[in-house]
């Protein structure tokens, strides 16, 4: 299938908190009440201790650039347009890791390890996905 | 319990792959089939079990492949017991042997035959590709809405691994260069022209850094292979390739949860295959290190053990891993030049992987071929596979 707009997350219904926050430009992320750790993408369970008694906390929106690409080419076809932009994945603060797009950035100077910290890109009235930019 | 020498595949078959507009995906399935049983020489009624993997270009036809249009088609109704679909994307060669291994060695089972069909090449145009596979096995929630595609999933590990390894471009180009000298050798290969790591990286880039030269190209193909009991292969053949040891371990689903995109899982996998065949890398002749990109190459070549971390780029640069040298690897050509069919892409590793032990890889015949390792691993990249196999079971 081709897309004909951008496409936007397919939500689980626990993972609603997640996505209010982000529309008010907030990082959520679980913790687990029995273990301490932080747990991202939100589950159903605890994926360290099995525990179900998750609550949610704000991340410090603060982390490192563990790896990157600027796409240039062959993008899939809702992005065509907006070549060149950057994927990544960034280990956060809290100990996790997202896929995520940098923005506000030098391409040249991106490198791995690089700290960088939350922003925010609207995509609708219902969604805002967290991007990163360089600190 | 292990499945060491349990299982022995008697006969493969392979059809070329490439784009072939007007040869129908259910050709491909037959006439892979066809060669395999021919190869084994085994009566067609013998088969009680065909196993067909997944096919991603079309879903009406990947499921008359699992509800049995292939036992109609190889007028084995009434004969054929079971006919199901063992799929884990590109390790669909591994799994497909390790279920086929367990049913023969319970009684379930006593002839399998094992079939992928693909048409990734004239079945969907070059970008419906791309958009196929920005979604294959990537998180709708958490990776879709941030253009994440397959030339992204591989530039994000090849820019890490640069990173911590060294490795420099000219050494992952390498990797292209020699799959090439390999498909130089290959009827059934896409890519066959010399290739030089000039025009590797002279190539456009795709996504930092990873150059279009770089990326596989999705292709039509189709391969199959027999699978029966050590008992009954004797009957056949006095060269069965046994299966040793098949290792594995799933390290994510979401791409960006994976713990180390410079490593996998490949190294645990690694010892659990060895440990059960009773042998170590220094025994491997042939090794067929599932591609897809370079760095997944190189990964897969040093995690198993062939050389230390870090090393495989300047092997692959000096051609120690050409035909006639010390390291046969991707000994087809690979995705990367073979053709990437999807799940067939591993599918044509561990038929060559037979074909090198069996002695019948023609011009690119290893000498000498007793053991062989092969790797394999699917979606993005979620699982490692190793798996052993020999014409001998050693102690």
């Amino acid at each position: 299938m081709t897309f004909q707009e951008k496409p936007l997350p397919e939500t689980n219904t626990w993972s609603e908190p997640y996505w209010e926050a982000a529309r008010e430009e907030k990082l959520l992320l679980q913790k687990c009440s029995d273990c301490g750790k932080h747990i991202f993408y939100p589950r159903l369970l605890c994926p360290a201790c099995f525990s179900d008694n998750i609550d949610w906390v704000e991340a410090s929106g603060k982390g490192n650039i563990y790896t990157y690409t600027v796409v240039t080419n062959n993008a899939p076809s809702i992005f065509l347009e907006d070549m060149p932009y950057v994927i990544a994945i960034v280990r956060l603060e809290e100990g996790v890791q997202m896929l995520t797009n940098i923005v506000d950035c030098d391409h040249e100077k991106l490198s791995c390890d690089m700290p960088v910290e939350v922003t925010y890109r609207k995509l609708n009235e219902d969604f805002t996905l967290p991007v990163f930019k360089p600190v | 319990m292990s499945l060491k020498g349990k299982a022995a595949i008697i006969g493969i078959g392979e059809v070329p792959s490439g784009k072939f507009p007007e040869r129908a995906c259910i050709v491909s399935a037959v006439q892979s089939s066809v060669s395999a049983i021919k190869d084994a020489g085994i009566k067609r009624e013998e088969i009680d079990t065909i196993i067909p993997t997944g096919t991603v270009y079309n879903a009406q036809y990947n499921s008359e492949m699992l509800t049995g249009r292939l036992v109609e088609e190889l007028g084995l109704t009434g004969t054929v017991k079971t006919n199901m679909q063992v799929f884990s994307g590109g390790s669909s060669s591994s799994t497909m042997l390790k279920v086929a291994a367990g049913l023969l060695e319970t009684g379930a089972a006593e002839c399998i035959l094992c079939v992928h069909s693909e048409k990734l090449a004239s079945g969907v145009s070059g970008q419906q590709g791309i958009d196929l596979f920005s979604m294959a096995g990537v998180s709708k929630e958490w990776e879709v809405p941030y253009g994440q595609h397959y030339s992204g999933v591989a530039a994000l590990a090849m820019q890490r691994y640069k990173y911590e390894t060294g490795t420099t471009d000219e050494e992952l180009a390498a990797v292209c260069v020699s799959n090439r000298k390999w498909a130089e050798l290959n009827p059934h290969a896409m890519f066959r022209k010399p290739l030089t790591i000039e025009e590797v990286l002279s190539s456009k880039i795709l996504s930092t850094p990873l150059h279009a030269k770089q990326s596989n190209m999705l292709a039509d193909g189709g391969a199959a292979f027999i699978v029966t009991t050590p008992e009954r292969a004797k009957k056949y053949t006095d060269k069965p390739v046994y299966l040793l040891g098949s290792g594995s371990k799933v390290s994510h689903f979401v791409y960006s949860q994976e713990p180390d995109l410079t490593r996998f899982a490949y190294a645990d996998a690694a010892k659990d295959a060895f440990d059960e065949a009773g042998l170590s890398p220094e025994d491997i002749d042939v090794m067929e290190i599932y591609d897809s990109y370079p760095v997944y190459q190189l990964i897969g070549f040093e995690e198993t053990g062939f050389c230390k971390r870090g090393e495989g780029g300047r092997l692959f640069l000096e051609g120690q891993t050409w035909p006639g040298a010390k390291y046969p690897v991707t000994t087809n050509g690979g995705m990367l030049s073979q053709g990437h069919t999807g799940a067939g892409g591993g599918v044509a590793m561990l038929v060559e992987a037979a074909r090198q032990l069996m002695g019948k890889a023609e011009d690119r015949q290893v000498k000498d071929a007793h053991f062989a390792a092969c790797t394999s691993t699917g979606g993005t990249y979620f699982d490692s596979y190793v798996t052993v196999l020999g014409t001998t079971i050693p102690n």
